[in-house]
């Protein structure tokens, strides 16, 4: 984008448009998360902390909700693993008072890379999300609790998680946050600044940021997508307003392309009582 | 003489509302008969003359395919068992009305006496954005006023009161109270209130305004589906005044006792009932 251009001036201030209160926002969402675990009658939830700020932010509420006792954390690296990242989510579990406890996912993953060589940075990536995603789950189950999701709107409609890994979730208190309404709560509620500042990674090897490997920030994806979908322009009009075309392209290609990992359970229709089609029977 | 008239002349016109803003179950009438029944023993504490529970209140709102299943029939054991309990107090119940014509409505029926004296089925089926309606049920298709001891009153069932030409019927045709039930969903933004409370507000008071009478809103709180229900209940003096509000987000029992009169005197300064006129000619209708 050139400099002066509308984008320019529009820059802040679609942002500001998705201000939410604060205080409203942590009311609605805890309730969310107090109503889910109480209509499961289970006891609490479980979160993987990866020392970033939407799991930071996740565990937050959570405590906020049903008080830090009934928050279980796990920290779930692998032996490549940034050691910031697992020293940020200890600073996080501290602040909150939550439980938490280390499982070093490496011994599984090497073992299943041992016999499947050549496998690249993303399949090994993936694999450690889905391995995260079974921990999770087993624990729940141990602890009778439900797994707390922690990926936000924008992620989610880029496709930018692992099908099964960190997408999976009971419950998901982020999923309505643009990354920028994930970052102002966060420091609504005054989480650790280390956290909420931190360029944003999934930590899939060394150094890697969400930016450099989506090819463009989360506040310009952001604004696009507010523009997008709360606003109703085409993708023609937010060209028109000034973004970068290559950028907008890329983003309504992204937001295509992966829809199959927002509806996960394709059932083929054969009856006139199909699951989800037929009867699509709510949840409580 | 003249002292003995006046009372004669005068029809109790005082009432105590209450407005349950309950969570629901969804899709399970045992268990919100039983939550009706606990809301009903609280309201008699407080002296609640009607009690208006929300829209599909025995059976939760975003029902899609349990729609079928948790139909009643206006005369069902469930609502008989409301209306003996309430007395003597008036209950107004939402629930899905399966019509002897085999169709369903969103319906809400007021139990007085220890009986079903009034029903109103929903009229404006929101079939949009995240609504589904029209896919489950049939709309109504009268609008009727409904007698209290008290004098008249018209209800409406959320979306209706987004058309504003009922409400203007029932003030027209004689209702000093407007009760509107509902589960509207919640959205928030920058404010403290949430941004679909702002709405419902403006409506509610434009329409106490407009139609110079008392409007009691009746909103759900809870969960369904990942979508809440904000609650805001509240209850509009005729001309606009906001008398009693129940706060957002949790279940409470609002109260607050209201004099049909104000309307009359409202309507005596502000005649525009009076004034509506159906005799304009021209092109649009």
């Amino acid at each position: 984008m050139k400099g002066g251009t509308k984008a320019d001036q529009n820059a802040g201030r679609v942002l500001d448009l998705l201000t939410l209160n604060g205080g409203l926002a942590v009311a609605v969402l805890t309730r969310f998360i107090r109503d889910a675990v109480e209509t499961s009658g289970t006891a609490g939830v479980v979160v993987g902390l990866s020392g970033g700020v939407d799991s930071s932010l996740s565990a937050a509420l959570a405590a906020r909700a049903l008080g830090p006792e009934r928050v279980h954390a796990f920290l779930l690296p692998y032996r490549t693993s940034s050691p910031e990242s697992a020293a940020d989510a200890r600073v996080v579990a501290e602040h909150l008072g939550i439980p938490h406890r280390v499982i070093d996912i490496s011994p599984m993953i090497d073992a299943y890379f041992a016999i499947e060589t050549g496998a690249d940075a993303g399949r090994r990536g993936n694999k450690m999300a889905r391995e995260r995603m079974t921990i999770l789950f087993d624990q729940a189950k141990r602890l009778n609790a439900l797994v707390l999701g922690t990926s936000n709107k924008t992620e989610i409609l880029l496709g930018y998680s692992t099908v099964f890994g960190d997408n999976a979730s009971s419950l998901n208190p982020l999923g309505d946050l643009y990354k920028h309404q994930v970052w102002q709560l966060a420091r609504h509620l005054g989480l650790p600044s280390e956290v909420v500042s931190k360029a944003p990674s999934a930590d899939l090897w060394p150094g890697q940021t969400d930016e450099d490997e989506l090819g463009f920030s989360y506040a310009l994806a952001d604004e696009i997508l507010c523009l997008l979908f709360d606003f109703g322009l085409s993708p023609a009009d937010v060209v028109e307003q000034g973004y970068d075309e290559r950028v907008v392209t890329r983003i309504v290609r992204l937001e295509q392309q992966f829809r199959y990992k927002r509806r996960l359970m394709l059932i083929a229709r054969l009856s006139g009582s199909a699951i989800n089609l037929d009867q699509e029977i709510p949840r409580d | 003489m003249l002292a003995s008239t006046l009372t004669m002349a005068e029809p109790r016109a005082s009432l105590t509302l209450g407005l349950a803003q309950i969570d629901c179950r969804l899709g399970d009438v045992e268990a919100n008969l039983e939550r009706h029944l606990a809301w009903i023993a609280k309201a008699r504490e407080r002296k609640v003359d009607l009690l208006i529970f929300p829209e599909l209140s025995l059976t939760g709102y975003r029902l899609l395919h349990l729609t079928s299943r948790v139909a009643l029939p206006p005369g069902a054991p469930a609502l008989e068992r409301l209306a003996q309990a309430a007395r003597p107090m008036s209950v107004l119940v939402g629930f899905v009305e399966a019509s002897e014509r085999g169709v369903l409505h969103n319906s809400a029926v007021l139990l007085s006496g220890g009986a079903p004296v009034h029903i109103h089925r929903k009229l404006y089926l929101p079939t949009y954005g995240i609504f589904q309606e029209e896919r489950f049920f049939r709309a109504g298709k009268r609008l009727d006023l409904a007698s209290f001891p008290w004098g008249k009153a018209g209800v409406l069932i959320c979306e209706d009161l987004w058309h504003p030409e009922l409400a203007r019927r029932l003030a027209v045709a004689g209702a000093k109270l407007l009760i509107v039930t509902s589960a509207g969903p919640g959205r928030i933004g920058p404010g403290v209130d949430p941004v679909s409370h702002e709405s419902w507000e403006m409506l509610t008071r434009a329409t106490a305004l407009l139609d110079t009478c008392w409007v009691a809103y009746c909103n759900r709180v809870g969960w369904e589906e990942g979508s809440f229900y904000p609650g805001g209940s509240h209850v509009v003096r005729p001309g606009g005044e906001v008398l009693a509000q129940a706060p957002f987000l949790d279940e409470n029992l609002l109260v607050a006792t209201i004099d049909l009169r104000e309307s009359d005197r409202l309507r005596w300064r502000l005649p525009l009932l009076e004034d509506e006129r159906n005799d304009i000619e021209g092109p649009v209708q």
